[in-house]
Protein backbone atom coordinates (compact mmCIF):
# COMPACT_ATOMS: atom_id res chain seq x y z
CA UNK A 1 0.00 0.00 0.00
CA UNK A 2 0.80 3.50 -0.29
CA UNK A 3 3.00 4.96 2.49
CA UNK A 4 1.80 7.91 3.66
CA UNK A 5 4.22 10.00 5.94
CA UNK A 6 3.29 12.06 8.75
CA UNK A 7 4.23 15.85 7.59
CA UNK A 8 6.82 16.74 9.82
CA UNK A 9 6.86 20.74 9.57
CA UNK A 10 10.60 20.91 7.73
CA UNK A 11 8.03 19.08 5.24
CA UNK A 12 5.21 21.70 5.22
CA UNK A 13 7.74 24.37 4.87
CA UNK A 14 9.30 22.71 1.74
CA UNK A 15 5.80 22.19 0.35
CA UNK A 16 4.74 26.08 0.95
CA UNK A 17 8.01 27.16 -0.40
CA UNK A 18 7.28 24.68 -3.41
CA UNK A 19 3.76 26.26 -3.93
CA UNK A 20 5.07 29.69 -3.83
CA UNK A 21 7.46 28.49 -6.62
CA UNK A 22 4.52 26.61 -8.41
CA UNK A 23 2.24 29.55 -8.30
CA UNK A 24 5.36 31.58 -10.03
CA UNK A 25 5.92 28.84 -12.25
CA UNK A 26 1.96 28.72 -13.17
CA UNK A 27 2.08 32.61 -13.75
CA UNK A 28 4.79 32.23 -16.20
CA UNK A 29 3.89 28.93 -17.77
CA UNK A 30 -0.05 29.28 -17.55
CA UNK A 31 -2.59 26.84 -19.03
CA UNK A 32 -2.47 24.31 -21.80
CA UNK A 33 -4.10 25.88 -25.23
CA UNK A 34 -6.34 23.72 -26.41
CA UNK A 35 -6.10 22.46 -30.63
CA UNK A 36 -7.96 24.74 -32.88
CA UNK A 37 -11.82 23.91 -33.14
CA UNK A 38 -11.65 22.80 -37.00
CA UNK A 39 -9.34 19.56 -35.69
CA UNK A 40 -11.98 17.93 -34.05
CA UNK A 41 -10.02 14.42 -33.53
CA UNK A 42 -7.46 16.90 -31.60
CA UNK A 43 -9.69 18.79 -29.48
CA UNK A 44 -11.25 15.17 -28.61
CA UNK A 45 -8.15 14.13 -27.44
CA UNK A 46 -6.88 17.23 -25.73
CA UNK A 47 -10.22 16.54 -23.64
CA UNK A 48 -9.63 13.17 -23.26
CA UNK A 49 -5.82 14.09 -22.01
CA UNK A 50 -7.58 16.25 -19.07
CA UNK A 51 -4.41 18.08 -18.61
CA UNK A 52 -5.43 21.97 -18.67
CA UNK A 53 -2.00 22.77 -16.58
CA UNK A 54 0.49 20.72 -18.24
CA UNK A 55 2.48 23.46 -19.01
CA UNK A 56 2.93 23.83 -15.81
CA UNK A 57 2.50 20.23 -14.28
CA UNK A 58 5.68 19.80 -16.96
CA UNK A 59 7.67 22.43 -14.56
CA UNK A 60 7.02 20.52 -12.16
CA UNK A 61 7.85 17.25 -13.87
CA UNK A 62 11.61 19.21 -15.11
CA UNK A 63 12.47 20.66 -10.86
CA UNK A 64 11.32 16.85 -9.30
CA UNK A 65 13.02 14.62 -12.05
CA UNK A 66 16.32 16.97 -11.35
CA UNK A 67 16.12 16.82 -7.93
CA UNK A 68 15.53 12.89 -8.71
CA UNK A 69 18.71 12.70 -10.24
CA UNK A 70 20.91 14.45 -8.36
CA UNK A 71 19.50 13.09 -5.13
CA UNK A 72 16.64 10.55 -4.08
CA UNK A 73 18.03 7.77 -7.75
CA UNK A 74 21.80 8.32 -6.27
CA UNK A 75 20.81 7.58 -3.00
CA UNK A 76 18.35 4.62 -3.61
CA UNK A 77 20.96 2.86 -5.45
CA UNK A 78 23.86 3.52 -2.53
CA UNK A 79 20.41 1.85 -0.75
CA UNK A 80 20.66 -1.02 -3.01
CA UNK A 81 24.02 -1.63 -3.07
CA UNK A 82 24.59 -1.20 0.84
CA UNK A 83 21.75 -2.75 2.35
CA UNK A 84 21.22 -6.77 1.77
CA UNK A 85 17.84 -7.75 -0.13
CA UNK A 86 16.40 -9.63 2.90
CA UNK A 87 16.99 -6.35 5.38
CA UNK A 88 15.36 -4.21 2.57
CA UNK A 89 12.35 -6.38 2.53
CA UNK A 90 12.28 -6.60 6.15
CA UNK A 91 12.37 -2.35 6.27
CA UNK A 92 9.44 -1.98 3.39
CA UNK A 93 7.56 -4.54 5.68
CA UNK A 94 7.89 -2.96 8.85
CA UNK A 95 7.11 0.51 7.08
CA UNK A 96 3.48 -1.09 5.28
CA UNK A 97 2.66 -2.23 9.02
CA UNK A 98 3.00 1.40 10.38
CA UNK A 99 0.64 1.99 7.86
CA UNK A 100 -2.14 -0.57 9.00
CA UNK A 101 -4.12 2.07 10.81
CA UNK A 102 -4.61 4.58 7.63
CA UNK A 103 -5.48 0.94 5.68
CA UNK A 104 -7.90 -0.43 7.98
CA UNK A 105 -9.53 3.49 8.21
CA UNK A 106 -10.06 3.41 4.66
CA UNK A 107 -11.16 -0.65 3.86
CA UNK A 108 -14.54 0.46 6.41
CA UNK A 109 -14.84 3.81 4.73
CA UNK A 110 -14.73 1.68 1.58
CA UNK A 111 -17.54 -0.89 3.14
CA UNK A 112 -14.78 -3.67 2.64
CA UNK A 113 -15.62 -5.69 5.50
CA UNK A 114 -13.70 -8.58 4.74
CA UNK A 115 -10.77 -6.44 3.53
CA UNK A 116 -10.68 -4.66 6.86
CA UNK A 117 -10.64 -7.95 8.46
CA UNK A 118 -7.91 -8.84 6.35
CA UNK A 119 -6.17 -5.66 6.85
CA UNK A 120 -6.86 -6.16 11.15
CA UNK A 121 -5.12 -10.19 11.04
CA UNK A 122 -2.45 -8.71 9.05
CA UNK A 123 -1.48 -6.10 12.13
CA UNK A 124 -2.42 -8.69 14.87
CA UNK A 125 -0.11 -11.16 12.77
CA UNK A 126 2.85 -9.37 11.63
CA UNK A 127 2.96 -6.88 15.07
CA UNK A 128 3.44 -10.01 17.03
CA UNK A 129 4.75 -13.13 15.45
CA UNK A 130 6.20 -10.95 12.58
CA UNK A 131 8.17 -9.32 15.22
CA UNK A 132 7.24 -5.68 14.68
CA UNK A 133 6.26 -5.87 11.26
CA UNK A 134 9.77 -7.09 10.10
CA UNK A 135 8.23 -10.39 8.37
CA UNK A 136 4.83 -10.73 6.78
CA UNK A 137 3.50 -13.28 7.94
CA UNK A 138 0.21 -13.13 8.00
CA UNK A 139 0.26 -13.55 3.86
CA UNK A 140 1.43 -16.99 4.29
CA UNK A 141 -1.38 -17.95 6.63
CA UNK A 142 -4.17 -16.24 3.93
CA UNK A 143 -3.78 -12.64 4.77
CA UNK A 144 -2.97 -11.12 1.38
CA UNK A 145 -2.30 -6.80 1.35
CA UNK A 146 -4.11 -4.85 -0.71
CA UNK A 147 -4.47 -1.25 -1.21
CA UNK A 148 -6.29 1.07 0.42
CA UNK A 149 -6.02 5.15 1.13
CA UNK A 150 -8.79 8.29 0.93
CA UNK A 151 -7.95 8.72 -2.98
CA UNK A 152 -9.52 5.23 -3.97
CA UNK A 153 -12.55 5.56 -0.98
CA UNK A 154 -13.18 9.25 -2.69
CA UNK A 155 -13.39 7.26 -5.87
CA UNK A 156 -15.54 4.65 -4.41
CA UNK A 157 -17.90 7.00 -3.19
CA UNK A 158 -18.08 8.57 -6.45
CA UNK A 159 -16.35 11.70 -6.88
CA UNK A 160 -14.48 12.01 -10.02
CA UNK A 161 -10.60 12.43 -10.25
CA UNK A 162 -10.32 15.69 -12.08
CA UNK A 163 -7.26 16.65 -13.84
CA UNK A 164 -3.91 15.67 -14.00
CA UNK A 165 -1.24 17.54 -11.80
CA UNK A 166 2.07 17.28 -11.07
CA UNK A 167 3.11 18.91 -7.66
CA UNK A 168 6.28 19.04 -6.19
CA UNK A 169 7.40 16.13 -3.75
CA UNK A 170 4.24 14.33 -4.52
CA UNK A 171 4.64 13.93 -7.81
CA UNK A 172 1.94 12.34 -10.57
CA UNK A 173 -1.26 12.80 -8.42
CA UNK A 174 -4.95 14.42 -9.29
CA UNK A 175 -7.06 16.85 -6.92
CA UNK A 176 -8.95 13.53 -5.73
CA UNK A 177 -5.97 12.17 -5.07
CA UNK A 178 -4.37 15.17 -2.96
CA UNK A 179 -7.17 15.44 -1.09
CA UNK A 180 -6.75 11.72 -0.01
CA UNK A 181 -3.56 12.49 0.37
CA UNK A 182 -4.25 15.50 3.39
CA UNK A 183 -7.19 12.98 4.88
CA UNK A 184 -4.54 10.50 5.18
CA UNK A 185 -2.18 12.12 6.84
CA UNK A 186 -5.15 12.76 9.50
CA UNK A 187 -6.31 9.52 9.78
CA UNK A 188 -2.84 8.38 10.70
CA UNK A 189 -2.49 7.54 14.19
CA UNK A 190 0.92 8.42 14.28
CA UNK A 191 -0.46 12.61 13.35
CA UNK A 192 -1.70 12.67 16.91
CA UNK A 193 -0.04 10.41 19.03
CA UNK A 194 3.35 11.17 20.88
CA UNK A 195 3.36 15.20 21.70
CA UNK A 196 6.69 17.11 20.10
CA UNK A 197 9.73 15.73 21.53
CA UNK A 198 13.20 14.70 20.17
CA UNK A 199 12.44 10.90 20.14
CA UNK A 200 9.02 11.81 17.96
CA UNK A 201 10.75 13.85 15.22
CA UNK A 202 13.38 11.54 15.04
CA UNK A 203 11.17 8.82 14.13
CA UNK A 204 8.94 10.63 11.67
CA UNK A 205 12.49 11.83 10.04
CA UNK A 206 13.55 8.15 10.06
CA UNK A 207 10.10 6.73 8.87
CA UNK A 208 10.04 9.42 5.78
CA UNK A 209 13.43 8.76 4.72
CA UNK A 210 13.12 5.23 4.46
CA UNK A 211 9.60 5.07 2.90
CA UNK A 212 11.07 7.75 0.20
CA UNK A 213 14.16 5.25 -0.12
CA UNK A 214 12.17 1.80 -0.01
CA UNK A 215 9.67 4.02 -2.39
CA UNK A 216 12.59 5.06 -4.99
CA UNK A 217 14.25 1.45 -4.81
CA UNK A 218 11.69 -0.90 -5.33
CA UNK A 219 11.29 1.38 -8.62
CA UNK A 220 15.27 1.78 -10.20
CA UNK A 221 15.12 -0.30 -13.26
CA UNK A 222 11.22 0.39 -14.25
CA UNK A 223 11.62 4.23 -13.62
CA UNK A 224 15.19 4.08 -15.48
CA UNK A 225 13.60 1.90 -18.48
CA UNK A 226 10.90 4.56 -18.76
CA UNK A 227 13.15 7.49 -18.84
CA UNK A 228 15.16 5.82 -21.64
CA UNK A 229 12.53 4.49 -23.95
CA UNK A 230 9.93 7.12 -23.81
CA UNK A 231 10.03 9.98 -26.12
CA UNK A 232 7.73 12.07 -24.00
CA UNK A 233 8.50 10.16 -20.62
CA UNK A 234 6.34 12.89 -18.99
CA UNK A 235 3.07 11.53 -20.99
CA UNK A 236 4.46 8.11 -20.38
CA UNK A 237 4.59 8.57 -16.45
CA UNK A 238 0.92 10.57 -17.06
CA UNK A 239 -0.64 7.53 -18.37
CA UNK A 240 1.13 5.15 -16.50
CA UNK A 241 -0.27 6.75 -12.92
CA UNK A 242 -3.58 6.87 -14.24
CA UNK A 243 -4.01 3.53 -15.19
CA UNK A 244 -2.39 2.12 -11.84
CA UNK A 245 -5.07 4.20 -9.54
CA UNK A 246 -7.47 2.83 -12.15
CA UNK A 247 -6.49 -0.54 -11.98
CA UNK A 248 -6.16 -0.62 -8.23
CA UNK A 249 -10.18 1.21 -7.39
CA UNK A 250 -11.38 -1.18 -10.01
CA UNK A 251 -9.49 -4.13 -7.56
CA UNK A 252 -11.34 -2.22 -4.66
CA UNK A 253 -14.71 -2.28 -6.29
CA UNK A 254 -14.54 -6.10 -6.88
CA UNK A 255 -13.12 -7.03 -3.58
CA UNK A 256 -15.50 -8.46 -1.21
CA UNK A 257 -17.73 -10.13 -4.07
CA UNK A 258 -16.57 -13.67 -3.67
CA UNK A 259 -18.11 -14.38 -7.15
CA UNK A 260 -16.79 -10.88 -8.80
CA UNK A 261 -15.17 -10.65 -12.65
CA UNK A 262 -11.25 -10.74 -12.44
CA UNK A 263 -10.91 -11.73 -8.66
CA UNK A 264 -9.95 -14.75 -9.73
CA UNK A 265 -7.54 -13.73 -12.38
CA UNK A 266 -4.83 -12.89 -9.82
CA UNK A 267 -1.75 -15.43 -10.42
CA UNK A 268 -0.46 -16.95 -7.55
CA UNK A 269 1.52 -15.58 -5.21
CA UNK A 270 0.06 -12.00 -6.34
CA UNK A 271 0.08 -9.16 -3.93
CA UNK A 272 4.03 -10.18 -3.09
CA UNK A 273 4.70 -7.19 -4.32
CA UNK A 274 2.58 -4.89 -1.67
CA UNK B 1 -42.67 -18.16 -40.16
CA UNK B 2 -41.44 -21.26 -38.73
CA UNK B 3 -43.85 -24.15 -37.96
CA UNK B 4 -43.62 -25.92 -34.51
CA UNK B 5 -40.87 -28.45 -35.34
CA UNK B 6 -39.06 -26.10 -37.51
CA UNK B 7 -39.04 -23.94 -34.06
CA UNK B 8 -38.16 -27.14 -31.89
CA UNK B 9 -35.24 -27.59 -34.55
CA UNK B 10 -33.84 -24.12 -33.82
CA UNK B 11 -33.76 -23.83 -30.63
CA UNK B 12 -32.52 -27.07 -29.94
CA UNK B 13 -29.91 -26.06 -31.95
CA UNK B 14 -28.96 -22.84 -30.27
CA UNK B 15 -29.37 -24.52 -27.00
CA UNK B 16 -26.50 -27.10 -28.44
CA UNK B 17 -24.88 -24.49 -29.38
CA UNK B 18 -24.61 -22.51 -26.63
CA UNK B 19 -23.39 -25.97 -24.66
CA UNK B 20 -20.89 -25.91 -26.66
CA UNK B 21 -19.60 -22.39 -26.03
CA UNK B 22 -17.86 -23.50 -22.82
CA UNK B 23 -16.01 -25.68 -24.09
CA UNK B 24 -14.74 -23.63 -27.00
CA UNK B 25 -14.07 -20.98 -24.51
CA UNK B 26 -12.10 -23.84 -22.30
CA UNK B 27 -9.95 -24.69 -25.45
CA UNK B 28 -9.34 -21.32 -25.91
CA UNK B 29 -8.27 -20.79 -22.41
CA UNK B 30 -6.24 -23.84 -22.30
CA UNK B 31 -3.88 -23.01 -25.78
CA UNK B 32 -3.95 -19.66 -24.81
CA UNK B 33 -2.28 -20.46 -21.41
CA UNK B 34 -0.01 -23.16 -22.94
CA UNK B 35 1.18 -20.50 -25.84
CA UNK B 36 1.95 -18.07 -22.95
CA UNK B 37 3.64 -20.74 -21.19
CA UNK B 38 5.70 -21.75 -23.54
CA UNK B 39 6.41 -18.35 -24.79
CA UNK B 40 7.65 -16.98 -21.16
CA UNK B 41 9.69 -20.30 -20.87
CA UNK B 42 11.31 -19.66 -24.12
CA UNK B 43 12.00 -16.12 -22.96
CA UNK B 44 13.41 -17.26 -19.36
CA UNK B 45 15.78 -19.73 -20.78
CA UNK B 46 17.64 -17.46 -23.31
CA UNK B 47 17.89 -14.52 -20.47
CA UNK B 48 19.06 -17.09 -17.85
CA UNK B 49 20.83 -19.17 -20.69
CA UNK B 50 24.79 -19.33 -21.80
CA UNK B 51 25.82 -16.90 -24.91
CA UNK B 52 27.20 -13.23 -25.62
CA UNK B 53 24.73 -10.50 -25.29
CA UNK B 54 24.22 -10.23 -28.81
CA UNK B 55 23.34 -13.63 -29.29
CA UNK B 56 20.56 -13.66 -26.85
CA UNK B 57 19.19 -10.78 -28.39
CA UNK B 58 19.41 -12.12 -31.91
CA UNK B 59 17.43 -15.12 -29.93
CA UNK B 60 14.93 -13.02 -28.41
CA UNK B 61 14.03 -11.12 -31.38
CA UNK B 62 13.03 -14.31 -32.92
CA UNK B 63 10.90 -15.46 -30.14
CA UNK B 64 9.24 -12.05 -30.37
CA UNK B 65 8.75 -12.47 -33.88
CA UNK B 66 6.89 -15.65 -33.74
CA UNK B 67 4.91 -15.29 -30.78
CA UNK B 68 3.96 -11.18 -30.69
CA UNK B 69 1.39 -9.51 -33.33
CA UNK B 70 4.07 -6.46 -33.67
CA UNK B 71 1.87 -4.85 -36.79
CA UNK B 72 -1.31 -4.90 -34.70
CA UNK B 73 0.29 -3.54 -31.96
CA UNK B 74 2.33 -1.01 -33.96
CA UNK B 75 -1.07 0.45 -35.56
CA UNK B 76 -3.22 0.72 -32.64
CA UNK B 77 -0.23 2.41 -31.05
CA UNK B 78 -0.35 5.35 -33.82
CA UNK B 79 -4.16 5.72 -33.45
CA UNK B 80 -5.86 8.16 -35.38
CA UNK B 81 -2.55 8.86 -37.15
CA UNK B 82 -2.49 5.89 -38.74
CA UNK B 83 -5.05 6.97 -41.69
CA UNK B 84 -2.96 10.30 -41.95
CA UNK B 85 0.49 8.78 -42.82
CA UNK B 86 1.52 7.82 -46.22
CA UNK B 87 1.97 3.99 -46.84
CA UNK B 88 5.49 5.00 -47.18
CA UNK B 89 5.09 6.26 -43.39
CA UNK B 90 3.27 3.64 -42.21
CA UNK B 91 5.92 0.80 -43.52
CA UNK B 92 8.64 3.07 -41.74
CA UNK B 93 6.52 3.24 -38.63
CA UNK B 94 5.94 -0.37 -38.57
CA UNK B 95 9.55 -1.01 -39.43
CA UNK B 96 11.12 1.26 -36.36
CA UNK B 97 8.53 -0.01 -33.66
CA UNK B 98 9.54 -3.39 -34.39
CA UNK B 99 12.81 -2.41 -33.79
CA UNK B 100 12.06 -0.11 -31.40
CA UNK B 101 10.35 -3.20 -29.27
CA UNK B 102 12.76 -5.87 -29.53
CA UNK B 103 15.80 -3.03 -28.22
CA UNK B 104 12.87 -2.31 -25.21
CA UNK B 105 12.80 -6.08 -24.50
CA UNK B 106 16.22 -7.14 -24.95
CA UNK B 107 17.76 -3.84 -23.69
CA UNK B 108 18.21 -5.16 -20.05
CA UNK B 109 18.87 -9.10 -21.08
CA UNK B 110 22.49 -8.67 -19.13
CA UNK B 111 21.15 -7.61 -15.94
CA UNK B 112 17.88 -9.76 -15.35
CA UNK B 113 19.73 -13.42 -15.15
CA UNK B 114 18.07 -15.05 -12.60
CA UNK B 115 14.65 -14.55 -13.48
CA UNK B 116 11.69 -16.46 -12.90
CA UNK B 117 8.16 -17.14 -14.46
CA UNK B 118 5.29 -18.38 -12.89
CA UNK B 119 2.02 -18.86 -14.86
CA UNK B 120 -1.00 -17.96 -13.08
CA UNK B 121 -4.88 -18.59 -14.30
CA UNK B 122 -6.25 -17.17 -17.24
CA UNK B 123 -9.67 -15.49 -17.84
CA UNK B 124 -11.87 -14.20 -21.49
CA UNK B 125 -11.99 -10.67 -22.44
CA UNK B 126 -14.22 -10.75 -25.98
CA UNK B 127 -12.37 -12.40 -28.05
CA UNK B 128 -9.04 -12.13 -26.55
CA UNK B 129 -7.73 -14.20 -23.75
CA UNK B 130 -5.94 -12.79 -20.57
CA UNK B 131 -3.26 -15.21 -19.20
CA UNK B 132 -1.92 -14.10 -15.47
CA UNK B 133 1.59 -14.23 -14.62
CA UNK B 134 3.64 -13.67 -11.95
CA UNK B 135 7.44 -12.43 -13.02
CA UNK B 136 10.14 -11.96 -10.72
CA UNK B 137 13.00 -10.61 -11.35
CA UNK B 138 16.60 -10.05 -9.00
CA UNK B 139 16.62 -6.99 -7.25
CA UNK B 140 12.69 -5.76 -8.03
CA UNK B 141 9.60 -7.03 -6.47
CA UNK B 142 7.61 -9.38 -8.03
CA UNK B 143 5.66 -7.89 -10.78
CA UNK B 144 2.23 -9.17 -12.01
CA UNK B 145 1.83 -9.37 -15.77
CA UNK B 146 -0.95 -10.60 -17.91
CA UNK B 147 -0.63 -11.37 -21.29
CA UNK B 148 -3.45 -10.27 -23.59
CA UNK B 149 -3.55 -13.37 -26.60
CA UNK B 150 -5.80 -12.91 -29.59
CA UNK B 151 -7.21 -15.57 -31.50
CA UNK B 152 -6.59 -18.00 -28.63
CA UNK B 153 -7.58 -21.10 -30.21
CA UNK B 154 -6.46 -20.85 -34.27
CA UNK B 155 -3.31 -18.55 -33.86
CA UNK B 156 -2.82 -17.35 -30.57
CA UNK B 157 -0.51 -13.98 -30.87
CA UNK B 158 0.23 -11.73 -27.87
CA UNK B 159 -1.54 -8.10 -28.51
CA UNK B 160 -0.67 -6.58 -25.12
CA UNK B 161 1.20 -6.69 -22.03
CA UNK B 162 -0.18 -5.23 -18.68
CA UNK B 163 2.21 -4.95 -15.92
CA UNK B 164 0.38 -4.35 -12.57
CA UNK B 165 -2.50 -3.39 -14.67
CA UNK B 166 -0.58 -0.82 -17.00
CA UNK B 167 -1.10 -1.59 -20.79
CA UNK B 168 1.90 -1.52 -22.64
CA UNK B 169 0.49 -0.52 -25.94
CA UNK B 170 -1.67 2.15 -24.05
CA UNK B 171 1.19 3.85 -22.28
CA UNK B 172 2.95 3.61 -25.64
CA UNK B 173 0.07 5.31 -27.67
CA UNK B 174 -0.33 8.04 -25.11
CA UNK B 175 3.81 8.65 -25.64
CA UNK B 176 3.38 8.81 -29.29
CA UNK B 177 -0.11 10.73 -29.17
CA UNK B 178 1.85 13.49 -27.00
CA UNK B 179 4.93 13.39 -28.73
CA UNK B 180 2.87 14.59 -32.19
CA UNK B 181 0.62 17.03 -30.08
CA UNK B 182 3.49 18.78 -29.22
CA UNK B 183 5.45 18.55 -32.99
CA UNK B 184 2.37 20.00 -35.27
CA UNK B 185 0.98 16.55 -35.84
CA UNK B 186 3.67 15.17 -38.12
CA UNK B 187 4.24 11.25 -38.45
CA UNK B 188 7.42 12.52 -40.26
CA UNK B 189 8.79 13.66 -36.95
CA UNK B 190 7.63 11.20 -34.64
CA UNK B 191 9.34 8.68 -37.35
CA UNK B 192 12.27 10.75 -37.24
CA UNK B 193 12.41 10.55 -32.84
CA UNK B 194 12.05 6.94 -33.17
CA UNK B 195 14.52 6.68 -35.23
CA UNK B 196 16.95 8.60 -33.48
CA UNK B 197 15.78 6.58 -30.03
CA UNK B 198 16.48 2.95 -31.76
CA UNK B 199 20.06 4.18 -32.78
CA UNK B 200 20.43 5.82 -29.27
CA UNK B 201 18.92 2.92 -27.32
CA UNK B 202 21.31 0.29 -29.87
CA UNK B 203 23.58 -0.59 -27.16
Amino acid sequence: MRFVPRLPTMLSRTLRCCGTVGLLAGLLAGCATPPPADNPDAVAEFKQTNDPLEPTNRVFYAVNNGLDTVILRPAALVYRAVVPTPVRTGVHHVLNNLGTPVQLANDLLEAKPHRAGNTTMRFLINSTVGLLGVLDVAKGWGYPDHDADFGMTLAGWGVPEGPFLFLPVLGPTDPRDTAGFAVDIALDPFTWVGGDNEWRRVFDWTRYGLSALDGRERVLDSLDQVKKTALDPYATFRSLYRQHRQGQIDEMRNADQPSAPGQGSQPAGADQNK
Amino acid sequence: MPNRRQFLTMTAGLVLAAGRWPAVLAQGSETATAFVASTGDKLVAVVNGPGTLAEKRRQLTQIVDGAVDVDTIAQFCLGRFWRQATPAQQKSYVELFHRVLVTNITAKVGEYKGVKFTIGRSRAQDDDEIVSSLVERPNNPPTNVDWVVSNPTHNPKIIDVLAEGTSLRLTQRSDYASYLSHNNYDVAALIAAMRQQAEQNKE
